[in-house]
């Protein structure tokens, strides 16, 4: 891997309620390298958003709380920052798009007059230069007409057409790291295609790293290098692309591989993870991921396993791990009691 | 029976059994009103004359992306909205033109699960109370016996029927979207229209619920509308599906020709847009240009012709029908038989 960008070693963002502290993310470490897209899979409530806002600092604080690790972008530790320093990286070095194009854009602001407001504000460029220069990232995310829709209102625009405005904002400033919390959750289909094309296609030019946030392992499939899946606050495999998807040494990873139907492949039933996504109130002890998987023994009731390196560049949070990789425990077939092939 | 000169067939419908639904013609258009005396400026076309018969005990699968108009068609089959013009024949019986009470008892038949599992519950009422409204507005059982009839159907959907005295708040997502199978089955339905049923939850449980509709259809002999914008989930339930744009079918057919063979450019960029959980497939890709038109001005012709990657001058006139290319295969594409 290229040198990282940005590093994150050993995050922890506990969110303090009255129901005690919320271990939201517990012990998050991964690294993004230059040029690089990752990838951060999971459920609801796994993390993974809390994950990302925690890099930019954007946690609400109370109830929410950094309460340990390091961020590390290009060496410098955000988390040690002054704030004035932090508003010069974010959303120039570092910027980040949201789900929803609809309540993350401004309303009684015109569409050019948001993306110039990052681009006055961190590159100390004139109103008329900022106008060209919001023109042209319209043009660049492939909007009709651009110097007309400049002076559009959200409102004026569809779904996806909003969701580029979203992206040239954050692009304005040619950031080195984009974070793309659930960029196309809230399209349809073939706008989705669109925009991951567009994604794929500023990446290559721009040269810039993406910190994918998804549930969507296809969406995952073919964008990532690398992937991070994480479960009950916790990365619990992280690898490359092609070995979570063709070697996942972690059940959780193989039993949601094993639960999407895929087209053209007919099967009679799904394969399940049995039981319910844990609230992070009361994440079980143990291996979180004990009360679900259909390996279990009785030792992952008690330890929480560590996330260790399994094969070069493979890790992966079970203490069954080994035994996978050297092929006595097949995962395939421990979900497969879940479901039966037809045909 | 009925006879069902226009809409298309109904592929296996020898070995599924005879017609429970037929959908002629649907329409439902809603006014777009405008200034101080509200007149009716136009009209947004969301079903503009749907088609379709579905056989006892069969799956069919209505997929489209948003505002294709699949949701209103299955609230106008319902009567939960009312239909502008056609027909929809339930066993024969004419749904809209049912009065108050027959509607009642037709909805008995009639059923339907809605995508979003934390607002279609009602939060006062405990998931008991809430099965046991609908055996009491039926008429169908009371007191012990509808506790009895409760507990058993929480049993049937994979809950326990200690989970009766508990309210929704206390459910996850899937378990909730159970709780809103199980409210559907109270009243023994013949049909089950499943609005979205999986879109809400995540995907562990997507599957979850998935086989949960698929056993209680053996076991029940159920017949289903399934709506989805998901085309794998779609493919994955349905025997036949329908796919939408515009408020109008453009190809209905069996679920593996459909996706084996699409016989529309619709049909065919929307399956190559989903992504596929495969690092390894280079698949080619049919990026559609421009957005969904609005179903207040569809584009004259072909309504899919300005994303159209294989539109010719025609399809800018004419309108094409759907008709059949081949045995129960349904294609509204004037150049449909040059696909292959």
């Amino acid at each position: 891997m290229a040198t990282p960008v940005l590093e994150v070693r050993d995050l922890k963002t506990y969110f303090y309620t009255d129901d005690g502290a919320v271990k939201a993310v517990d012990g998050v470490s991964f690294e993004v390298g230059a040029g690089e897209t990752l990838g951060i899979v999971g459920e609801s409530g796994c993390g993974k958003s809390v994950t990302s806002l925690s890099i930019l600092r954007l946690i609400a604080s109370p109830p929410g709380k950094i309460v340990g690790g390091e961020i590390r972008f290009e060496g410098v530790n955000l988390l040690d920052l002054p704030d004035a320093a932090m508003r010069k990286i974010r959303g120039n070095e570092i910027s980040m798009i949201f789900q929803e194009p609809m309540t993350s854009l401004n309303p009684v602001y015109t569409c050019g007059d948001q993306i110039m407001e990052a681009v006055i504000l961190h590159q100390k460029v004139g109103k008329k230069e900022a106008r060209q220069r919001a023109i042209e990232m319209l043009r660049l995310v492939g909007i009709p007409s651009p110097e007309q829709r400049v002076d559009e209102y959200p409102h004026q625009l569809s779904g996806g057409m909003r969701q580029r405005v979203m992206i040239a904002m954050a692009l304005s400033c040619h950031p080195r790291v984009l974070i793309a919390d659930e960029p196309t959750t809230a399209l349809d289909v073939t706008i989705q295609a669109q925009i991951l094309d567009l994604l794929n296609r500023l990446q290559a030019e721009l040269g810039m790293s993406i910190l994918l946030i998804t549930h969507d392992l296809g969406v995952v499939a073919e964008t990532c290098d690398r992937v991070a899946v994480m479960y009950a606050g916790q990365i619990v495999e992280y690898a490359n692309v092609d070995e979570i998807f063709h070697h996942p040494r972690m059940p959780y990873t193989a039993g949601l591989l094993g639960s999407i139907p895929v087209l053209g492949e007919h099967h009679e039933r799904l394969k399940v993870i049995p039981g319910n996504v844990p609230n992070p109130s009361e994440f079980p002890s143990g291996c979180k991921f004990h009360p679900r998987c259909p390996v279990a023994i009785d030792r992952c009731k008690s330890e929480n396993p560590e996330l260790l390196e399994i094969r070069p560049g493979h890790m992966a949070r079970c203490l069954r791990a080994g035994e996978v990789e050297a092929g006595t425990l097949d995962l395939a077939r421990a979900f497969a009691g879940t479901g039966e092939v037809a045909s | 029976m009925i006879e069902s000169t226009n809409a298309p067939g109904r592929e296996g419908s020898a070995k599924t059994g005879e017609l429970l639904l037929s959908v002629k013609d649907l329409k439902k258009y809603f006014p777009i009103r405008k200034g101080l005396f509200a007149n009716t400026v136009g009209q947004v076309k969301a079903v503009d004359g749907v088609s379709f018969d579905v056989a006892r005990g069969e799956v069919l699968g209505l997929v489209g992306e948003s505002g294709c108009g699949k949701t209103t068609t299955g609230r106008v089959i319902l009567r939960l909205i009312e239909a502008t013009a056609g027909q929809v024949l339930f066993e024969g019986k004419d749904v809209l033109a049912l009065g108050k009470r027959d509607l009642r008892a037709i909805r008995r038949e009639m059923q339907i699960v809605f995508q979003d599992p934390y607002s279609s519950l009602n939060p006062r009422l405990t998931v008991g109370s809430m099965i046991e409204e609908a055996l009491a507005i039926h008429k169908l059982a009371s007191g012990a016996k509808a506790k009895e009839r409760v507990a058993e159907l929480l049993t049937l959907v994979g809950l326990s029927p200690a989970h009766a005295r508990r309210y929704p708040h206390e459910f996850s997502g899937g378990q909730r979207q159970r709780i809103g199978v199980a409210r559907a089955l109270a009243v023994d339905p013949k049909l089950i229209i499943a609005d979205e049923p999986v879109s809400a939850l995540d995907v562990s449980i997507q599957a979850q619920i998935l086989n949960l509709l698929k056993d209680l259809k053996k076991d029940l002999g159920l017949t289903y509308i399934f709506i989805a914008h998901d085309l794998a989930v779609v493919e994955h339930i349905s025997d036949r599906v329908a796919v939408m744009y515009l408020g109008r079918i453009v190809e209905l057919a069996g679920s593996r020709p459909l996706y084996a063979e699409p016989r529309h450019p619709y049909t065919r960029a929307l399956l190559s847009a989903i992504p596929v959980a495969e690092p390894s497939r280079q698949k080619e890709r049919i990026v559609l240009t421009g957005d969904v038109p609005s179903p207040a001005k569809p584009p004259p012709g072909c309504p899919f012709h300005p994303r159209c990657f294989m539109a010719k001058e025609r399809c800018k006139t004419d309108v094409p029908l759907l008709r059949e290319i081949k045995p129960d295969h349904w294609s509204a594409c004037h150049f449909a038989e040059e696909m292959s």
